[in-house]
């Protein structure tokens, strides 16, 4: 009894220390996007009403310096700003003139189901091709894997064009461009979860060639299992591990990925969102969205870290 | 600059284009001054009994962020102005002030007092009637900072105060006499809002949800996504010049924004639209030749798209410098590769559609015989072992700072590689728009790019008069820096006079001047591309800006 009881105040203690971490990332992310967004040169003030096409008079310039506090020295500035964030506040964006909340959970929706559906379809095409071909005969291994590494290594971009120029401008089979039902998702999600299919596969294909050579895969087989319920029942189950390992690579190249296939797919999203912030120097959408890919980061971890924990105890103590 | 990002997409999917193998090519036949430009006014395929019915589903490049009119510089709201408000002045085919929500207009001798008689009868779409006071209360709102007006407000910045005379008259007082008052209030960005609206909610709610009082009502808007609008029940009071009455014709327009030109263009083709503006010019040609498709390519009012010399330092600072490097760059070249045979070369400082543009004006030709001489006379007479020339020891190099969106377009390569033959080295620097745009109001940069689009010939005070030189106290787009008193007066004179004889010959004294002064290599008249289905029908060529005009448009069943 003691030594659960210990078990679970060191769990505690443990995830205690997690979210505490988590909190000190999310500051590290404002501050820097912060400083990083006030170093590189260009006016805020002028990138929001001065920008191409725009003759402003300097009445409305010295205005939008005073709402939104852009006269005031750096550091007045950014300890504003972190007084905000902990009231909840992340301020209203220069561009869209809305609050940044906002802006970002109207956006939100259609990232998740591009993200999700991404990462749904990667894990399934990762682990259909690695159960497959895992070791099979040298030129099949050789053939998956030099497949995966050229998708891998395409540019996001690139990708979602020569799908596009296939799939859409040639055969019309899926819309152009847009938010518009389950057909408008396919190709964007197809684009995403591709170059993430790749190397979930690379991984998880070396993962069951080292757990299929295990002992207890031939305990397996010589009692009369056959070959595809070993690879799946037995070996996958090991493999699977080392990719809520890799979560964090997956949700850094959805988040990432997504700009690039929003733009292209013309959707609407945070990714689109973002894009646009940026190039308008919109700061505190452009700290909004950091924060919100560095909250999501941090809780995806977090709830890994536990997971661990709990699948496996030796993780506590170490 | 207002186009500056769109060449650079323009010129930068023209890979994308040839990827997507929808021919590039076919510009490549025609020459310059072949665009085949539809009259300004005239409406196009017209053919066939009008019905009523039918969304029509209208691509556009870029989200403006905000629809107030007056909050916004975006290029969209050439096209949503005309759908959404309606406007004091329609200009007609000669670019004369006519009526449309002012019957009539008086204007003082000393030219800063204009008395306008309103038409009766016209509503906002929530119910506010439109009257002296609404016309009062728009131009406040387009002056208040709180609205931060990027062009709304500075173009009637000489207005003062009004003076309401009955309900449907008002007399609109000037600080100073301003001749193009009645031309900018043919813009999109001057369409007039409820005064309703105005008063009640807040700068950042209008730009969610303006209420005009135009023929058709915004119904939703989602960022980064698209519009909608529904007809206006009840709506009849058009610019007289559309030569038709009542209601618009289509149910609604849905507007998306597609961002990538290629994408855009392929989903035109591929019938998920209707219509598109921004039509890349790579595939211009395409479009032409395809039966399906309407295509209209329209020369813009102002200045043409420029290469512009910083003359407030050297080495700009020196005439025979400019004239120089004008001489070495080879304008007709870069016409043919930037604009695919879709646009024409520039022949004066403002583009051929603009009021007294002046067809007499000689601008230097390309002749680098001419600009070696030049520079030599200048001093430039050595040599590196780059090639460059020296002078004193130093290298003859301008910065040419150029922002980064996508691929960047050839014209900076073009430019570079056909100068450096005469020794001159420019020195392009990569950078992010924010950042150009910041050097751009600091003045700090050798060379400079853009278009100014407006309706009237006082683009030039805007570009060229010593006033509109950006400093400390003041933003202006006199992005050359030129300051010459001589065209100064000239430039004063013309806008204060409403004498159309006197403003000819100022406008083309001015053109001459310039032709002169070299602030800049006016390269291509800027032009609008867009496209529509044969499906739709009478599109209007809009007076002001050379784009489409919905009202009485009709789908095929």
């Amino acid at each position: 009894m003691a030594a659960r009881a210990e078990r679970a105040r060191a769990q505690v203690r443990r995830i205690g220390a997690r979210v505490l971490a988590g909190v000190g990332v999310l500051w590290g992310a404002a501050t820097l996007s912060f400083l990083a967004l006030h170093a590189t040169a260009g006016d805020a003030a002028l990138a929001t009403v001065a920008g191409d096409g725009a003759n402003p008079t300097q009445a409305v310039l010295e205005r939008v310096r005073q709402d939104y506090g852009l006269d005031l020295p750096l550091h007045r500035q950014y300890l504003n700003y972190l007084g905000n964030l902990l009231t909840g506040d992340l301020g209203e964006s220069y561009q869209q003139r809305i609050s940044v909340t906002r802006a970002i959970g109207e956006q939100l929706g259609p990232t998740v189901a591009l993200a999700l559906s991404a990462a749904l379809l990667a894990l399934v095409l990762a682990v259909t091709v690695a159960v497959l071909t895992a070791g099979r005969r040298r030129w099949v291994r050789s053939t998956a894997s030099g497949v995966e590494v050229v998708i891998a290594s395409f540019p996001t971009f690139v990708l979602g064009l020569l799908l596009l120029i296939v799939f859409s401008f040639r055969t019309g089979w899926f819309p152009v461009s847009g938010n518009d039902g389950f057909s408008a998702l396919v190709l964007p999600a197809v684009t995403l979860a591709l170059p993430i299919a790749a190397v979930l596969g690379q991984v998880l294909r070396a993962e069951l060639e080292d757990v299929l050579e295990q002992p207890f895969i031939l305990t397996a087989r010589t009692r009369g299992m056959r070959d595809t319920a070993v690879r799946v029942r037995h070996a996958l189950r090991h493999a699977l591990i080392q990719i809520v390992t890799m979560s964090g690579y997956m949700i850094g190249t959805l988040l990432g990925g997504a700009v690039i296939t929003e733009t292209l797919f013309v959707r609407r999203g945070v990714g689109q969102l973002m894009l646009t912030a940026v190039t308008t120097k919109d700061i505190p959408l452009v700290l909004g969205v950091v924060l919100f890919a560095a909250a999501v980061y941090v809780v995806v971890n977090l709830v890994v870290d536990i997971v661990y924990g709990l699948v496996d105890p030796r993780v506590v103590t170490a | 600059m207002r186009v500056r990002r769109k060449m650079q997409s323009l010129a930068g999917v023209a890979v994308l284009a040839l990827l997507a193998g929808c021919g590039a090519g076919g510009g490549a036949t025609a020459g310059p001054g072949t665009a085949n430009e539809p009259a300004r006014g005239a409406a196009l395929n017209a053919e066939g009994t009008p019905v009523s019915g039918g969304t029509l589903r209208l691509s556009m490049n870029t989200d403006p962020l905000c629809l107030d009119p007056h909050a916004i510089s975006s290029d969209v709201e050439q096209i949503f102005g005309h759908i959404l408000t309606d406007n004091l002045i329609y200009l007609d085919e000669q670019g004369q002030p006519g009526p449309y929500l002012a019957e009539s207009w008086q204007i003082s001798p000393d030219g800063r007092t204009y008395t306008f008689k309103l038409r009766q009868g016209v509503t906002f779409s929530d119910g506010t009637p439109f009257d002296a006071e609404a016309v009062r209360v728009n131009f406040e709102h387009m002056l208040d900072p709180t609205t931060r007006s990027p062009l709304a407000g500075p173009y009637i910045a000489p207005y003062k105060d009004s003076r309401i005379i009955d309900p449907y008259t008002i007399e609109v007082h000037l600080s100073v006499p301003y001749s193009p008052f009645l031309d900018v209030l043919a813009q999109g960005w001057l369409g007039l809002l409820s005064p309703k609206a105005i008063n009640e909610t807040t700068p950042a709610q209008l730009c969610e949800k303006p209420i005009g009082s135009g023929p058709f009502v915004l119904t939703g808007y989602t960022k980064n996504q698209g519009v909608t609008f529904v007809r206006r029940p009840g709506y009849n009071w058009a610019p007289p010049q559309l030569k038709q009455t009542g209601e618009a014709k289509l149910d609604g327009i849905e507007v998306s924004w597609v961002g990538q030109d290629a994408v855009r263009f392929n989903s035109l083709t591929g019938g998920q639209y209707e219509a598109t503006g921004y039509v890349p010019a790579q595939n211009a040609a395409a479009l032409k030749n395809n039966p399906n498709f309407v295509y209209a390519n329209v020369n813009r009012i102002g200045l043409p798209y420029t290469v512009e010399f910083n003359t407030s330092r050297a080495p700009f600072d020196n005439l025979d410098v400019r004239r120089a490097f004008a001489a070495a760059v080879n304008v007709p070249a870069i016409v043919q590769t930037l604009g695919f045979g879709e646009r024409q070369q520039s022949t004066s400082y403002v583009d051929r559609v603009t009021k007294y543009y002046d067809p007499a004006v000689k601008l230097p030709g390309f002749d680098p015989k001419l600009a070696n001489q030049l520079l030599d006379q200048a001093g430039w007479t050595s040599r590196n072992g780059d090639g460059y020339r020296t002078r004193d020891g130093r290298e003859l190099v301008v910065q040419w700072p150029v922002s980064q969106a996508g691929t960047v377009s050839p014209i900076f390569d073009l430019i570079q590689a056909q100068v450096k033959s005469v020794g001159i080295r420019v020195n392009i620097q990569l950078l992010p728009s924010t950042q150009v745009t910041t050097l751009r109001y600091a003045g700090d940069y050798d060379l400079t790019y853009g278009v100014w689009h407006t309706n009237t010939p006082d683009v030039l005070y805007i570009k060229y008069a010593s006033f509109s030189i950006p400093n400390s106290k003041r933003l202006g787009q006199n992005t050359s820096h030129l300051s010459d008193p001589q065209v100064d007066q000239w430039l004063d004179q013309a806008r204060q006079t409403t004498d159309q004889a006197t403003q000819q010959k100022l406008y083309s004294q001015v053109q001459g001047r310039l032709a002169q002064l070299v602030p800049g290599i006016p390269v291509y008249d800027n032009s609008v591309l867009w496209a529509f289905s044969r499906k739709l029908h009478n599109v209007s060529v809009d007076t002001s800006h050379g784009t489409p005009l919905f009202t009485y448009a009709w789908l095929e069943k």
